[in-house]
């Protein structure tokens, strides 16, 4: 981790909502287009990327979502040591992916912040300022969706049943946590 | 405020869109043997009309990827939407 300071320092719970940050967590965006290139990430990884979209897969130690057609987050499952900005699945990647012209591999372990929300009201919380329908996402483990929140970009993972990975940019953690905090005294 | 069904995400609200200008607008091959006038046409002159257009729209908030759509101008109907490089579907 370049960033060794918690964005979020304090952990929120409110009635049918808990937030925290998760980190150090690994977070890579992989793009390619090829199909060679599937097999080669499916093979280094032994994770098959999600082609259908608003979706995610899921191994023992990695989670890939679907962002785009050519374009997939893919976050290590359990939290890294926070003294090393190396990565073995990036190094492993960069040479089956980058050195042979597949695609492209960008670390944004320090680009994301990752807040975890928990609890009955979390889509009552997103209700309140995202314009995306989540009714029937929140009842589909997996789904995955890149939408706004508060004006501020963000990609929603369902991980599980009233369990939801938040992703969105660093420099706007801060606000939009603050402003969920606001919202969610309100639910 | 209306719903765009992107075609590789699904529908999604407006707000998460960008519009993009006009579509199917072809560069000439040969700009070098163009007038300026000529050269300006092609770069600044597009059409605003109350009716079907055909547009180009980008998914900013979602895939962040580029679409075609047939609207109509005057009541924000879609009536197509279609991939880059794909022909369009109405006329």
């Amino acid at each position: 981790m370049l960033n060794y300071s918690n964005v979020i320092e304090n952990d929120k719970s409110y009635p049918g909502l808990q937030m925290r940050e998760i980190k150090p967590v690994m977070k890579l965006i992989i793009r390619g287009k090829k199909r060679q290139f599937l097999s080669a990430v499916g093979k280094s990884l032994n994770l098959l990327l999600p082609n259908e979209a608003n979706t995610s897969s899921r191994s023992d130690q990695l989670t890939a979502l679907w962002l785009s057609p050519d374009e997939w987050m893919i976050f290590s499952n359990e939290i890294l040591k926070s003294d090393d900005n190396n990565y073995d699945v990036e190094k492993l990647l960069n040479k089956n992916i980058c050195k042979t012209n597949l695609g492209a591999v960008t670390d944004v372990t320090d680009q994301f912040v990752l807040i975890n929300l928990k609890g009955d009201k979390i889509f009552d919380l997103f209700e309140t300022g995202s314009p995306f329908n989540f009714n029937d996402f929140k009842s589909k483990k997996g789904l995955v969706t890149q939408t706004i929140l508060t004006k501020i970009d963000i990609i929603v993972h369902n991980q599980d049943i009233n369990d939801v990975n938040l992703f969105v940019r660093r420099s706007f953690s801060d606000h939009l946590f603050s402003w969920m905090n606001d919202s969610a005294s309100r639910l | 405020m209306f719903l765009i069904n992107c075609p590789f995400c699904g529908e999604r609200e407006q707000s998460e869109f960008k519009a993009g200008g006009e579509a199917h607008i072809v560069r000439p091959k040969q700009p070098t043997e163009l007038s300026d006038d000529q050269w300006a046409e092609y770069l600044f002159m597009r059409k605003n009309i109350k009716g079907i257009q055909f547009e180009r729209w980008n998914h900013i908030h979602g895939c962040r990827k580029w679409f075609n759509m047939v609207r109509d101008t005057s009541n924000d109907e879609i009536k197509a939407v279609y991939k880059m490089g794909e022909k369009p579907p109405v006329k």
